[in-house]
């Protein structure tokens, strides 16, 4: 009997071009991922825009951010500084909770200013318990738009 | 002087490099990459405003973003599904807006817009919004630091 000459199985995987396909994946993941920002300040609107919230000059604290690139702010018509605007609006708050709070930002002001006062705002909570106020937050942040404002003063018969 | 010898033989220095654990960091870094993996749908280079209240964006959110002055304060729009389009006028974030809330009401927006960008049109975007009846929006920011302070 003819003895048949048994072929030789390589029992090894190829792995040469493993490290090749996996660094081509590495870099392609790498280049294309998005490490971007995906957190922010929220906000929710009032659900139907048609009825506007009845606003009322002396009934509402009103934070106005000044034109121009260093964060000026005017809180009732007068200059104040940042760090004074929370203690201002909490004392204010004490004597009437519901008071809204409208933020109103000159067209020529920065919008990194606006969020520097509206994150200042959102701040209230935990400012408002350090300062000791007896008050836990501010109920109502609006931030009109100007056709908004301009809508308004046209109804309080301003314009 | 060449190799050290030990009784006068020489010690044989292996060649090769060792590489075994090579493969775990390769699978590893990719894993990473591909649970980490999200497919930026504006890529609108800004500078974000800084805040310390930040919270979570929902994912596939729509986006508008405002581009620096320096750069004329473009702005693009996106479902949130697919890559940023620049729009022209107000009208058309209108437009845009109302098509998204029409499909999902409750969807939420994020406005991602240099920190440096007159208020005039961030506004203007705000408006826009509003006119559409959009619900939540978000303003992207980064996260503020004493040292930014």
């Amino acid at each position: 009997m003819k003895k048949s000459k048994k072929k030789i199985v390589d029992p090894f995987i190829f792995t040469g071009s493993m490290a090749d396909v996996s660094f081509l994946l590495i870099i392609y993941f790498m280049v294309t991922s998005a490490f971007s920002a995906t957190r922010g300040l929220d906000f929710a609107l009032p659900e139907e825009s048609q009825n506007l919230p009845e606003i009322q000059q002396e009934e509402s604290i009103d934070v106005f951010v000044m034109p121009g690139e260093d964060l000026q702010l005017q809180v009732d018509g007068k200059p104040l500084p940042l760090e004074e605007l929370l203690p201002y609006v909490g004392a204010k708050l004490r004597d009437n909770p519901s008071k809204p709070v409208i933020l109103r930002t000159d067209p020529e002001g920065t919008y990194g200013n606006m969020i520097s006062v509206f994150d200042e705002l959102r701040r209230a909570p935990e400012r408002f318990k350090e300062l000791g106020l007896g008050i836990d937050n501010i109920e109502t942040i609006s931030i009109p738009t100007r056709r908004e404002i301009e809508n308004i003063w046209s109804m309080l018969g301003v314009v | 002087m060449g190799m050290k010898s030990i009784r006068g033989r020489q010690r044989k220095v292996s060649g090769e490099v060792f590489t075994t654990s090579m493969a775990d960091i390769v699978f590893l870094l990719i894993i990473f990459f591909i649970l980490t993996y999200t497919t930026e749908v504006d890529r609108t280079q800004v500078q974000l405003p800084r805040s310390w209240v930040r919270t979570d964006v929902p994912a596939k959110s729509a986006v508008v973003s405002i581009s620096a002055p320096a750069e004329g304060h473009v702005i693009r729009v996106s479902t949130g599904e697919e890559i940023s389009l620049p729009v022209n006028t107000d009208e058309e974030i209108v437009t845009f807006a109302s098509n998204v809330v029409a499909q999902d009401p409750s969807k939420e927006f994020v406005v991602k817009a240099d920190a440096r960008a007159r208020y005039e049109r961030v506004d203007a975007v705000l408006d826009a919004l509003k006119q559409a009846k959009v619900r939540t929006i978000f303003l992207l920011s980064e996260q503020k630091t004493v040292d930014s302070e």
